[in-house]
């Protein structure tokens, strides 16, 4: 089983086997969306749901003069844009400067998933809360952490959620991000970005060759980010069932 | 475009640019050294009264054609007891 969004969701709720099936009846028309493509622009108003199958996608904005804020990375198994079916318009663009394969799913069978299906509801739900803790956190790290702490901390963030999907392994990932997308990202000057990734090469706390990311002591990067996966949300509640259970007490 | 490099250092951790960016005009990799040096400033406090943050400029050719300067200079007004 390497359904990403499956494995993903199976952190927000019991799912059953006819669960899994349906998800993975949901998830198999996969397009590829090639480098440089928005997937859903600012004040849009899509009618499709977006499901991220492979690769990266990213929310951002794009101001008056220019600059660039990327808030988010979607990476396999995450929903670009769950809420269409109850938000207006778009507040912000989600696109893949790099290129990724996405599900596009209608509606209407988002609507008849929550309406039928309470364990993929729960799920559904807990990761959108998990998408708020992880922009919390981020917030955090903007106004709090210095760029070197910050910049380690992504990292540490984006091995966690590649590796529950099954897209890492121990210690690396295909990062096919640019300097000027970190930029963007951390909220600093490319040039910083540039000082910042020698210093964490410096330390040895990372190796960035061939567009992928080599974290040659995961522990040493996550105690110097101060990264503590509890805001991704990856442990159930002890009761965590949807269906009505007796509880242990 | 032109290419040029910039080389930053903070008085700690000197940066050689070994990739360099393309720019419209030289106008505005002077606007990216600068915009580098708040951001320099933010991540190292000084561990004493000055610290001199620099972003310079080469060309292709290795000519340096601009440096930004920030210096960071804290002064007392009072006398201080040395307890």
């Amino acid at each position: 089983m390497s359904n990403p969004l499956i494995m993903k969701l199976e952190y927000g709720a019991r799912l059953t086997d006819a669960d899994r099936d349906i998800l993975q009846d949901l998830s198999s028309r996969t397009r590829r969306i090639p480098p440089h493509q928005d997937i859903t622009s600012e004040s849009e108003r899509p009618e499709n749901v977006h499901l991220v199958m492979e690769g990266f996608a990213c929310r951002y904005k794009l101001l008056p003069n220019g600059k660039r804020q990327i808030m988010a990375y979607l990476v396999p198994g995450d929903f670009c844009d769950l809420h269409v079916a109850i938000l207006g318009e778009m507040d912000h663009s989600i696109g893949t400067p790099w290129g990724c394969t996405a599900v596009e799913i209608p509606r209407a069978t988002i609507d008849d998933l929550t309406a039928h299906h309470p364990r993929i509801t729960r799920a559904l739900w807990w990761a959108t809360l998990a998408d708020e803790g992880t922009l919390r956190e981020w917030l955090v790290n903007m106004g709090q952490r210095e760029a070197d702490k910050q910049m380690a901390h992504f990292f540490c963030e984006m091995l966690v959620r590649l590796q529950i999907v099954g897209c890492a392994n121990a210690d690396s990932f295909n990062f096919p991000i640019s300097q000027t997308d970190l930029a963007d990202t951390l909220g600093i000057s490319g040039v910083h970005v540039n000082r910042v990734l020698q210093e964490l090469r410096a330390k040895g706390l990372i190796a960035w060759k061939s567009k992928r990311l080599h974290i040659p002591d995961v522990g040493r990067l996550k105690a110097f980010a101060e990264f503590d996966p509890k805001y991704l949300h990856l442990t159930m509640r002890e009761n965590g069932n949807s269906r009505a259970e007796p509880r242990l007490s | 475009m032109p290419r040029f490099y910039i080389d930053t250092d903070d008085g700690v951790f000197p940066v050689r640019d070994d990739v360099g960016h393309e720019f419209a005009s030289v106008e505005a990799a002077r606007n990216m050294a600068q915009r580098a040096l708040p951001d320099m400033a933010r991540q190292k406090l000084p561990d004493g009264e000055r610290r001199t943050f620099t972003a310079s400029i080469r060309d292709e050719n290795g000519t340096v054609l601009y440096v930004a300067t920030l210096s960071l200079v804290g002064e007392w007004m009072v006398p201080r007891s040395t307890a």
